[in-house]
């Protein structure tokens, strides 16, 4: 129990849609056109941002969907190569692009599909110049790529950038074995859920409800 | 008639090779060399030239893998299981089956290499080799299979010219035998051991691949052998035409009926599993799952009814098992895919699914993937290939019945 169990809380009652945690995630990772590690899904309607229901009787709520760093996770597990690994120190999930084969069996194997991006070809850029933070590793061509939890800001004691961002503090982050964090206080008292718990693959990520 | 087939065969005895077998390799080999010139095509632009993406991230190579290794199947068992028990086989066909048995193998470890991101680094496999990815089985089974199956025509070879005894061929006929079924069973696992497939994820799989194999392995064999008796490469006895296709009947009602087991379970508690019933039976992949059944029961007729069993009907039996099979993988693949686990709305980009530029209802209203024509021309060099593989065989190798040469 010494090693760390870093979780990130969703507060799906704070949380406005603004999409301002997949944009900062984008910018701070710089990530190549078409690529969105964290994504923002509309609960509800057909559409985003579309209500469910008839009006006057409409719904609507958001959740943010980006790698659920789980603590069983089935993407590990058929990485023929091990270019996906659990750090065992904090239990984040990580990905090497240079060992990366690219046969994708890890995106068939997520639950959470979407997830996991593949550089369908090679990584082209919006500006022409790399934006947010220097020490993120360079995307590759025809890799798989996914949330890192910002692991290049937890080596400087930093939250991910998404953490940082969000304009209605919906999220938290922390070591959940530390018992006095300030995200082992949240789960005790909070109720929450993990997304799709029957695949068994007990997501790092909890969505406060 | 077979009488008569097998007498001019017997009498004009082509030469090893003759025209029509070259001008084959060589149309194998432009194909191939067409393939490989796309392959490139595909490695520079990049796979968004291909149909897959994020939310459906395989596509026809690893569909047409899973054919292929089902396909290097029944060459194998046919050769292997009368010799393992000691039983009376199917004529002078053993040699032949095997080849294609080969044939297919490699034409499978090449659409894996083809759907590879990165096959420059096939190395790691061997270097950072994770044994517990149901693809590093895959990948060790196969290259064992591939091996076996050479050594195994080797032994056949060597055997009849009494460099190895019958009982070591009889121990290398049980090894192979084992090996084939391993390698349909592995396979099988890549898809079954993954809970995030409500359609992959049951036990049923994996003894479903041996069927299935079973099922196009034997209309390959039987094509494959009529084809060459046709064009006096050998000959072979109607009688054991007939027992083949016999044989090619039972193995298509197991695999109906597996078929049958399985869109019960899904189905009958009318849960989540119904959905996937729904989605083969009057959904997408509708043309599929009938162009299965109605294949399948089609050979299985033509197999049974003995006026119908006359070497064309015969040879139409195999090509709709082998057709049925095909029809079977893509649902299998594309199913697979057509369910998603997370179906709310969100931002979608050209990487997100095949049909992107809906929202996630008209992505997946029909079939969520379909090929490019760039991914339809890579699959048919593979394919070629195999056939490349298969008439060298022919040429170099004494593959015709012992008493024949």
């Amino acid at each position: 129990m010494a090693d760390k169990k870093l979780v990130m809380l969703v507060d799906t009652k704070r949380c406005i849609g603004c999409n301002s945690c997949a944009v900062a995630c984008k910018i701070e990772n710089n990530l190549p056109k078409n690529i969105w590690w964290n994504r923002i899904m509309t609960v509800g309607g057909d559409n985003l941002d579309s209500p469910e229901g008839e009006y006057p009787n409409l719904k609507m709520h958001n959740i943010t969907v980006a790698c659920q760093h789980c603590e069983n996770p089935a993407c590990v597990k058929v990485c023929p190569v091990g270019a996906t690994y659990k750090d065992p120190e904090t239990g984040v999930v990580r990905q090497d692009y240079d060992k990366c084969i690219g046969c994708r069996m890890c995106m068939s194997a997520c639950p959470y599909t979407g997830v996991r991006n593949f550089n369908w070809e090679e990584p082209a850029y919006h500006l022409d110049f790399a934006v947010g933070d220097a020490d993120v590793a360079p995307h590759e061509k025809h890799t798989v790529e996914k949330c890192t939890f910002c692991w290049h800001r937890l080596a400087k004691g930093l939250q991910p950038a998404c953490v940082e961002v969000c304009s209605a503090r919906a999220r938290h982050f922390g070591d959940a074995n530390d018992p006095d964090s300030a995200v082992s206080a949240i789960l005790r008292t909070r109720s929450h859920e993990q997304l799709l718990p029957d695949e068994g693959t007990d997501p790092n990520v909890y969505f406060l409800v | 008639m077979s009488d008569t087939t097998a007498a001019v065969a017997a009498k004009a005895p082509a030469k090893k090779g003759g025209a029509g077998l070259n001008i084959a390799i060589g149309a194998s080999a432009v194909v191939t060399a067409i393939g490989i010139a796309l392959w490139a095509v595909q490695m520079s632009g990049g796979m968004v030239q291909t149909a897959m993406r994020n939310l459906d991230s395989w596509g026809l190579y690893i569909t047409s893998f899973m054919f292929f290794v089902g396909l290097s199947a029944g060459g194998l068992i046919i050769s292997s299981v009368p010799k393992a028990f000691g039983l009376k086989g199917f004529g002078g066909i053993s040699k032949v089956a095997v080849m294609t048995s080969i044939a297919a193998t490699v034409a499978a470890i090449g659409l894996v290499v083809v759907d590879m991101g990165q096959p420059f680094r096939v190395w790691e496999l061997f270097v950072y080799s994770n044994l517990g990815s149901p693809l590093m089985w895959d990948i060790i089974v196969l290259m064992v299979y591939l091996i076996l199956s050479c050594v195994y025509l080797w032994a056949q070879i060597a055997a009849e010219k009494g460099k190895v005894s019958h009982a070591a061929l009889r121990v290398i006929s049980v090894v192979a035998l084992v090996c084939a079924v391993t390698v349909h069973s592995v396979t099988a696992w890549i898809f079954g051991l993954q809970q995030s497939h409500e359609m992959w994820h049951t036990a049923l799989l994996a003894p479903w691949f041996v069927s299935s194999a079973l099922v196009c392995g034997t209309g390959l064999v039987i094509c494959a052998a009529v084809a060459l008796r046709a064009a006096g490469y050998l000959t072979w006895e109607q009688a054991d035409l007939v027992k083949l296709a016999k044989l090619l009947a039972v193995f298509l009602l197991v695999d109906l009926y597996f078929f049958g087991c399985d869109l019960l379970t899904e189905g009958f508690p009318a849960a989540s599993g119904a959905e996937i019933v729904a989605m083969l039976v009057s959904g997408p992949l509708a043309p599929f799952f009938w162009g299965e059944v109605v294949l399948s029961v089609l050979a299985v007729v033509i197999c049974v009814v003995p006026s119908l069993r006359t070497t064309p009907m015969m040879v139409a039996a195999g090509l709709f098992a082998i057709a049925a099979i095909f029809c079977k993988r893509v649902q299998l693949l594309v199913g697979g895919f057509q369910v998603p686990n997370l179906d709310y709305p969100a931002a979608m980009t050209p990487f997100t699914v095949t049909d992107w530029q809906g929202n996630m209802a008209t992505a997946y209203q029909g079939l969520v993937y379909w090929p490019t024509p760039l991914e339809f021309g890579i699959a048919l060099g593979v394919v070629a290939l195999g056939f490349l593989v298969f008439f060298l065989g022919l040429k170099l190798l004494p593959l015709k019945p012992a008493d024949e040469q």
